[in-house]
């Protein structure tokens, strides 16, 4: 065979190996980070931008994705159900996602990535806001309320979180004075009706 | 006429000086209970803080007072640093 056959006939050799060696070179740099611990996850140190960039995008393509199938109750604007999703904020969310008039909490300050101040808004819709309050997010500290909360419940939440931004601190406590129940209350009540939290 | 004039530049002089002094040495921040000290810590918070903000004329106001405390703090310079930052914090909060 001439030189120039065997050089060809050798080629598709040569690609397997070099693809080869770059997947290796690729696995052993990330067990090189993983398990060397070199990336920081402390929560006082943000993360770079283009990671900050990468988890938020597929945080919030993954809320979308799964909430796109979500009907949304057509009383989000009932007044007793905003009530009620006073109340429970003020018990559940307030002390991570502030309110009108409060100031930073230990917690708003500390937690990494930042719980979003719900008072300025939400770029979710009514369907992410409930998925998100119902499944959580993980490794934020964001708790998934589904687990000990019902449906029902749960959308009383995104009614107030509808309402929230519009208000000032003295509607914001009036509003949560309002609400028919405590969370205790509503909590005992949930758990008589047997409508327990779930997926 | 002499007099007029001198009676009225010395009155502007008088109203100067009182002016000047009793402007504060320091200002009394609004947010007087988070002192922004300039160090890596309450950077790093502050950066967290600005990353959350949504994207908008107070979040690039926010970036740009935070790359100016970098540049302060990296000049030793803590006072034009603390400043910055509260600017920045101040940015935060609209």
């Amino acid at each position: 065979m001439s030189d120039l056959a065997s050089t060809r006939a050798a080629r598709p050799w040569l690609a397997t190996l070099s693809v080869g060696v770059v997947l290796l070179a690729v696995v052993g740099a990330a067990a090189v980070v993983v398990y060397g611990g070199l990336y920081n996850v402390a929560a006082d140190v943000p993360h770079s931008q283009p990671v900050y960039w990468l988890l938020e995008t597929a945080r919030d393509r993954s809320i979308a994705v799964r909430a796109a199938g979500l009907v949304v109750p057509d009383d989000l604007a009932d007044p007793q159900r905003i009530a009620s999703g006073a109340g429970q904020y003020a018990e559940m969310c307030s002390g991570c996602h502030l309110a009108p008039g409060m100031a930073r909490t230990e917690m708003s300050r500390g937690l990494y990535p930042r719980a979003p101040e719900l008072r300025r808004g939400s770029r979710a819709d009514a369907a992410e806001d409930f998925w998100v309050v119902k499944h959580g997010i993980k490794a934020t500290g964001m708790p998934a309320w589904g687990v000990t909360h019902n449906d029902k419940l749960l959308w009383d939440v995104v009614a107030f979180l509808r309402k929230l931004p519009k208000l000032s601190p003295d509607e914001y406590q009036a509003t949560v004075k309002s609400a028919p129940k405590s969370h205790d209350e509503m909590m005992e009540d949930m758990q008589m009706d047997g409508s327990h939290g779930g997926p | 006429m002499r007099n007029r004039i001198f009676i009225a530049r010395l009155c502007l002089g008088i109203l100067g000086v009182t002016a000047l002094a009793s402007a504060p040495l320091n200002f009394a921040f609004a947010h007087g209970d988070q002192k922004m000290e300039c160090s890596d810590t309450a950077m790093n918070a502050m950066d967290a803080d600005v990353q959350a903000m949504p994207e908008g004329e107070a979040k690039t106001t926010a970036m740009k007072e935070m790359d100016m405390a970098k540049e302060m703090m990296g000049n030793k310079d803590m006072k034009g640093c603390e400043g910055h930052m509260h600017n920045a914090m101040e940015a935060t909060e609209e």
